[in-house]
This record gives C-alpha cells, sequence and structure tokens, in this order.
C-alpha cells in the first residue's frame, strides 16, 4: 500500500494559496487587459465569484468518498477500466501542465533575470528540485509552503505599499465600456487557470486532510484570498501601467515591479520581487507533478510511487523543451485549446461522476459496506 | 554524441539510486513501471538531443479540440 500520510487543514489553505495564485499572477493580468481593457479588474472579479462556485462543487463531489483520491473515485465510479482511461487522461493533463509551468518558469528567468543562460540549464535545476520536494513527500511540501507563505505575503505587501504612488486613476477611465462577451472571455480564462485546474488539489483533498469536512471551508477560502490577490494585482497593473501597455507585456506583474521608485533611493527591485513568483510557480508546479506521480502510482496499484519520480522528472523536462516552439504558440494554446482540455477533464469529467454517482448509489453504498 | 553519452550517465545513476532497493523489497510492478517510464525518458531526451522533432501532445491536442474551437466561434 501507498504510505499514510496527513495533513492538518491550515496547512491545506496554505496549499490552495498557492496553487490558486501559481501562474494567475505571472500571466493573467496581461491575458484579462488584451480582452477587457481597462476593465480587466471586473473580469477577475467575475472569474473569481464562478470560481468560487466551481471550486465548491470540487468539494461537494470529493465528500462523496471522504477517503479516495481522485483516481481512485474515478475506478469505483466507473468500473476498472473505463475509470482507469479517465485516470490515465487525468494524469496526462496534470503531466502536461507541470511541464508548461516549468516551461513558464525558465521562459521567466531566462528572458529577465539570467538571459546568457540555455532554457535547459535553468529548467533541469527547477526539475531537480521538484523531483526532491515529490520525494520527500506531502508533508513536506507543506511545512515548506507554511514557511514560504508568509515570506509570500510580507513581499506581496511591501510591493503593493511601494507601487501606491505611480498610481494614476485616468488609467481606469471610462469604466464599464466592456461588452459582455468579451468579459466573459476574460473571465473563462481566470476560471480556467485558477479554479478549474483545482481539479488535481483533487488527489489530496478528502484523502490525505485529518479533518475532511473542515477543510472543505477552507478549500473555498483559500480560494477567494488567492482571488482577491489576484483582483489586486490585475487592479494595480492597469492603474500603474495602462490597460495597452499591460496587455502587451508578457509578465505585466514584473513590469510592475520596474515602476517601483521610492525618492529616486528605492527603485529597480523587481529581481527581489521575483522571488514572489518563483515560489507561486514552485508549489503550483510541485502539486500538478505530486498529483500526476501519485496518479500513475495509484492507476498501476503500485506500493510505492517514489520509483516513478526520478523517470518522470526526465520525461518533463524534455516536455517543457518541446512543447511550445515560441511564444505566441504559448499565447495561442492557453486562449484557446488549453481551456477546452482543462475543461474536459475538470468539469465535464466530474459532472459526469456526479450523474454516474446519482444513477448507482445504493449499489455503491452497499459495496463500500460490504469493504 | 556526447549529449547522449551524459543523459545515458544520468540514466544510469537513476538506476543506481532506485533499483536496488526496489529489487530487495521484491517490487516486481514498480520494477516494470519504472523501467518502461526511464525507457521513454531516455528514448526522447536522445531523441531531442540529436534534434530529431518528437510528437508534441500540443499538436495532437489542437487535432482534437480545434473542431470544437471552429464550431464554437463561428
Amino acid at each position: 500500500m501507498l504510505p499514510n500520510v496527513k495533513i492538518n487543514s491550515y496547512q491545506f489553505l496554505v496549499l490552495v494559496i498557492l496553487f490558486t495564485i501559481g501562474t494567475s499572477i505571472l500571466i493573467v493580468p496581461s491575458a484579462l487587459a488584451s480582452d477587457s481593457k481597462q476593465d480587466a479588474w471586473i473580469a477577475a472579479i467575475f472569474g473569481t465569484g464562478i470560481g468560487l462556485l466551481i471550486v465548491w462543487f470540487f468539494t461537494k463531489i470529493s465528500l462523496f468518498f471522504p477517503n479516495l483520491t481522485f483516481v481512485q473515485m474515478n475506478e469505483t465510479l466507473f468500473g476498472k477500466w473505463l475509470g482507469k482511461s479517465f485516470s490515465f487522461l487525468f494524469v496526462c493533463m496534470t503531466l502536461l501542465y507541470t511541464a508548461i509551468l516549468l516551461y513558464n518558469s525558465g521562459t521567466f528567468l531566462t528572458t529577465h533575470q539570467m538571459s546568457n543562460t540555455p532554457i535547459a540549464a535553468t529548467n533541469i535545476l527547477m526539475a531537480g528540485i521538484l523531483v526532491m520536494g515529490v520525494r520527500l513527500g506531502l508533508e513536506t511540501i507543506a511545512r515548506s509552503a507554511e514557511i514560504f507563505i508568509g515570506v509570500f505575503f510580507l513581499l506581496f505587501i511591501i510591493l503593493v505599499i511601494f507601487i501606491v504612488p505611480q498610481i494614476q486613476f485616468e488609467n481606469l477611465q471610462p469604466v464599464w465600456e466592456v461588452n459582455i462577451k468579451s468579459l466573459a472571455r476574460s473571465s473563462l480564462l481566470l476560471i480556467v487557470v485558477s479554479s478549474v485546474n483545482a481539479v488535481s488539489l483533487l488527489m489530496i483533498f478528502p484523502a490525505f486532510i485529518n479533518k475532511p469536512k473542515s477543510a472543505q471551508k477552507y478549500f473555498l477560502i483559500g480560494n477567494l484570498i488567492a482571488g482577491i490577490v489576484i483582483i489586486i494585482i490585475t487592479l494595480l497593473c492597469i492603474l500603474v501601467l495602462g490597460a495597452d501597455l499591460t496587455a502587451r507585456q508578457m509578465f505585466p506583474s514584473y513590469g510592475l515591479a520596474k515602476k517601483i521608485n521610492i525618492g529616486n533611493y528605492i527603485n529597480r527591485v523587481e529581481a527581489l520581487m521575483g522571488t514572489l513568483w518563483i515560489i507561486s510557480l514552485y508549489f503550483k508546479m510541485v502539486l500538478y507533478f505530486y498529483a500526476s506521480v501519485y496518479g500513475l502510482a495509484q492507476i498501476f496499484n503500485l506500493r510505492d510511487y517514489r520509483a516513478l519520480t526520478y523517470p518522470l522528472g526526465m520525461i518533463v523536462v524534455i516536455l517543457s523543451l518541446i512543447v511550445y516552439p515560441n511564444v505566441v504558440d504559448q499565447q495561442k494554446f492557453e486562449t484557446t485549446i488549453g481551456l477546452y482540455f482543462s475543461l474536459t477533464i475538470g468539469f465535464l469529467l466530474p459532472l459526469l461522476m456526479v450523474i454516474v454517482y446519482a444513477i448507482r448509489k445504493k449499489q455503491l453504498k452497499k459495496v463500500t459496506k460490504a469493504s | 554524441m556526447l549529449k547522449s553519452i551524459g543523459i545515458l550517465i544520468i540514466a544510469a545513476i537513476i538506476v543506481y539510486i532506485e533499483v536496488p532497493s526496489l529489487l530487495k523489497k521484491k517490487y516486481k510492478k514498480e520494477l516494470i513501471v519504472f523501467s518502461i517510464i526511464l525507457t521513454i525518458g531516455v528514448g526522447m531526451s536522445i531523441a531531442h538531443s540529436f534534434g530529431k522533432s518528437i510528437p508534441n501532445p500540443i499538436d495532437f491536442l489542437t487535432f482534437i479540440f480545434k473542431p470544437l474551437h471552429d464550431a464554437i466561434t463561428r
């Protein structure tokens, strides 16, 4: 049997916050601003609101079977072969997203901080920490997240306070100029990136939490806190950089940190602020990778998942190098095809699970009582 | 050539770390899954190091979801 670890509700809250902020803080403002211009913050508020509904839906599903992970739930609901193939699709998704995040961190580091380093070098180093984290187990990841959340929020508050003098309220006008269609399109992106992809957290949510009932509340609170952080960052990007510049930059919140200037003395502190994104990217990546390694081990009924970490880490590095030939491809995938893929696994599959559960309810109750 | 030798050395190190403990505990199934995934990983890495194009999962996904996308946006 796989080792049984438990984390407490607070650690889970911290993991949810870091997971949801993840990449959203780095790339979502530009995607929002390119569709809804200066009303991007309204789209962010809508996205967070609907995202909360989706997370509520996830918590309801996961509490059907409070002791099983997402992969095991698939198997009990759909039977052996169908369940295993759905789980395999889920593992493919998480592995692909690990590679995409690794690509993101690699491009961020090589374009902004270490421009002479080849991308393979930064990716291999990052994958090394990734494999190390997953080998040490969920408890270690959760405890380190507890430490880093303090650093994260300290830097975030410093960023917000230092950028306040640069705010120009004219950038926000005219308010509510956006039409409903582009508002819906841009908030869909935020919903998918921050909430629908949280389906990977169902690998740890009911099974490895010591009190699943109370942790349900923390799942929602964590999502809300992260949503507020994203709303603040988007609003600040619009207020300081303006809608046009935000939409055109690849990492607008990094451009935001470049603008910090207190009395011509404290300026160009963006490298320090880069820590923010590395922390949140790392924890999102490690949770995706944990979900894929653990999911694969459960599909094959393995007794130890650790043996899979090194080979899968190798595959992730190679995937991250080939996944996008260039940045244009990344933008195109993330705003169109990636959304459908995430929605299929993260929304249609859970919906199907609810339907099957409703049909097989009595039969399943007998099975769980007998076992 | 040099790159693929490096990749093989890394693979050998991974085998050296993982396999003895798996053999000692007699985890047969784990060993099979481990070797399959490692073979895929090494194969992909060497193909990439020789500059061969590896099938990209993104292209495959685009192939599947493109008709849906076209139907929705039209």
